[in-house]
């Protein structure tokens, strides 16, 4: 049947580059900290180097992070509201108390990493994980309770953003850890073992990664008629060259090639790689949250 | 058994409208609306191929749920529902943050540009508590909106209901909208701008 749309009133965006932003910028952060209890939280000594880097990374992340929610609100100076009207069925207002609680973990957290003090480090090492999966994990609730955009409205949404968090915070750390070793540290000598060490985790993340968003796009594509715009947005839409080439194949699957193929893996590959990645997430928190959006309501 | 709580609720007859956009036009003016956003607009879409085709008029208004996802959200209890049906906006704590658009399926909030806060159809409820009907039911011209409460069994809107087939939009949303429809053409509400085919 031919129908047509003679009249209608556009939409205003709800979300948009800004939280885009914020949630590549708490993955980013999540990322980091897990990495630098490794060895501060349980204990495997190879990865020490990754521990004051992971902190520091993890504390500035998550403190530059929340400035993109204040651009984005309309009334920033009523931003102190979500700490005195909640609402706890909101993941928002469960957003506000980890957005407080996280930070001041990971710098008392690192205070005693600083200090080595490293029984009192294990601990909020070890606090500090279910924080930054939930400060991490929240922002997929976010979107997940957006019920009637089909390409929010999963429950795979958190494990995603988990995992492309774990993905994205490696690929930094690798970078931060090169750019340190080659100019700040005494002895100028990047520690390539670490960084190959880290080069096969992510490896095996992004597997994972690509498992998720595959099964995901799978059941869009099969599921009812708005999932099924969604499926095509991404595959063959307005979405499909940041989906397929930008955030799958330079992001994903090639850094995945240059990090398993052993006659490709040198340190530069790996660095190549990393920032591949590094910006193939932030397309990914691009197209989810733009993406969403793009298929009229009504 | 009467049930003595109200329970506002609002019936769009689609066979009477004619799509004339007095609605839009009445709800703009009574509630300061600004440019380019819309508490209520009638949708149009075309149907079928020349000689048999049909215009279809879609008024839109704010379902006010009896389970709304916008209150669901807020973070900050400034969408309230109160507890004759009708969801509001409290002006003086709603942040901007959004997320109620995000949330509801109808599409029916915007940001107001001139002050940052989310608003929506509440179906005039300042009138409404003064005994008046909603600006857009009173000034249809068609007398194609019935507004009351339905759960007073001699209201007009409580035997409209009854005595008619009415639908709802989207009730897969699970969010038991309260602006009833008759006559609701699927194509309408499924029809998605700038789709070309």
């Amino acid at each position: 049947m031919n129908t047509q749309v003679l009249y209608n009133v556009g939409h205003q965006e709800a979300f948009g580059l800004f939280i885009a932003i914020y949630f590549y910028l708490t993955g980013l952060s999540a990322g980091s900290f897990i990495l630098s209890t490794l060895a501060y939280g349980f204990g495997i000594k190879q990865y020490r180097p990754l521990g004051r880097i992971g902190v520091v990374m993890a504390t500035g992340l998550l403190i530059a992070a929340p400035i993109f929610l204040l651009f984005h609100i309309g009334v920033p100076f009523r931003a102190w509201h979500l700490f005195v009207y909640l609402n706890f069925e909101s993941p928002i207002t469960w957003g506000s108390f980890l957005l407080v609680l996280y930070p001041i973990n990971c710098i008392i957290y690192g205070y005693f990493m600083f200090k080595e003090e490293l029984k009192l480090t294990r601990i909020f090492g070890l606090i500090g994980i279910p924080l930054a999966i939930s400060v991490h994990g929240y922002t997929g609730f976010i979107l997940a309770f957006g019920k009637a955009r089909a390409l929010w409205n999963t429950a795979l949404m958190p494990l995603l953003f988990l995992v492309s968090a774990i993905v994205s915070g490696i690929a930094l750390m690798i970078l931060v850890c090169i750019i340190k070793d080659r100019f700040f540290s005494p002895e100028k000598k990047i520690n390539v073992g670490l960084i190959m060490s880290l080069g096969k985790i992510l490896a095996w993340t992004i597997i994972f990664d690509l498992f998720l968003v595959g099964c995901d796009l799978i059941v869009l594509s099969i599921s009812h008629s708005d999932a099924q715009a969604a499926a095509r947005l991404l595959m063959g839409g307005e979405f499909s060259l940041m989906f397929l080439v930008v955030e799958n194949l330079l992001g994903k699957i090639i850094p995945f090639l240059l990090l398993t193929i052993p006659r490709f893996r040198t340190l530069a590959t790996v660095t190549i790689a990393s920032i591949l990645i590094v910006i193939g997430i932030f397309f990914m928190r691009y197209v989810v949250v733009l993406g969403g959006e793009a298929i009229p309501l009504i | 058994m009467k049930n003595t709580k109200k329970r506002y609720a609002m019936l769009l007859d689609l066979r009477r409208c004619i799509g004339c956009q007095t609605c839009a036009v009445a709800c703009k003016s009574e509630n300061n609306v600004p440019l380019g956003v819309w508490r209520s607009w009638v949708k149009k879409v075309e149907k079928g191929e020349y000689p048999h085709v049909q215009e279809i008029s879609l008024p839109i208004v704010c379902n006010n749920c009896e389970k709304p996802i916008c209150v669901t959200v807020c973070p900050v209890v400034a969408s309230i529902q109160r507890p004759d049906g009708i969801v509001y906006i409290d002006p003086h704590r709603c942040i901007g943050c959004r997320y109620c658009m995000a949330a509801c399926p109808y599409g029916v909030r915007y940001i107001n540009p001139q002050t940052g806060i989310a608003e929506k159809c509440y179906w005039c409820h300042h009138r409404v508590d003064a005994g008046l009907e909603p600006a857009c039911v009173a000034a249809c011209p068609m007398s194609a909106l019935i507004f009351g409460d339905l759960n007073d069994p001699d209201s007009e809107i409580a035997k409209a209901v009854a005595e008619n087939a009415v639908q709802v939009i989207k009730p897969e949303m699970g969010t038991e909208p309260h602006a009833f429809y008759i006559g609701l053409d699927i194509t309408a509400v499924e029809a998605k701008q700038n789709k070309k085919e």
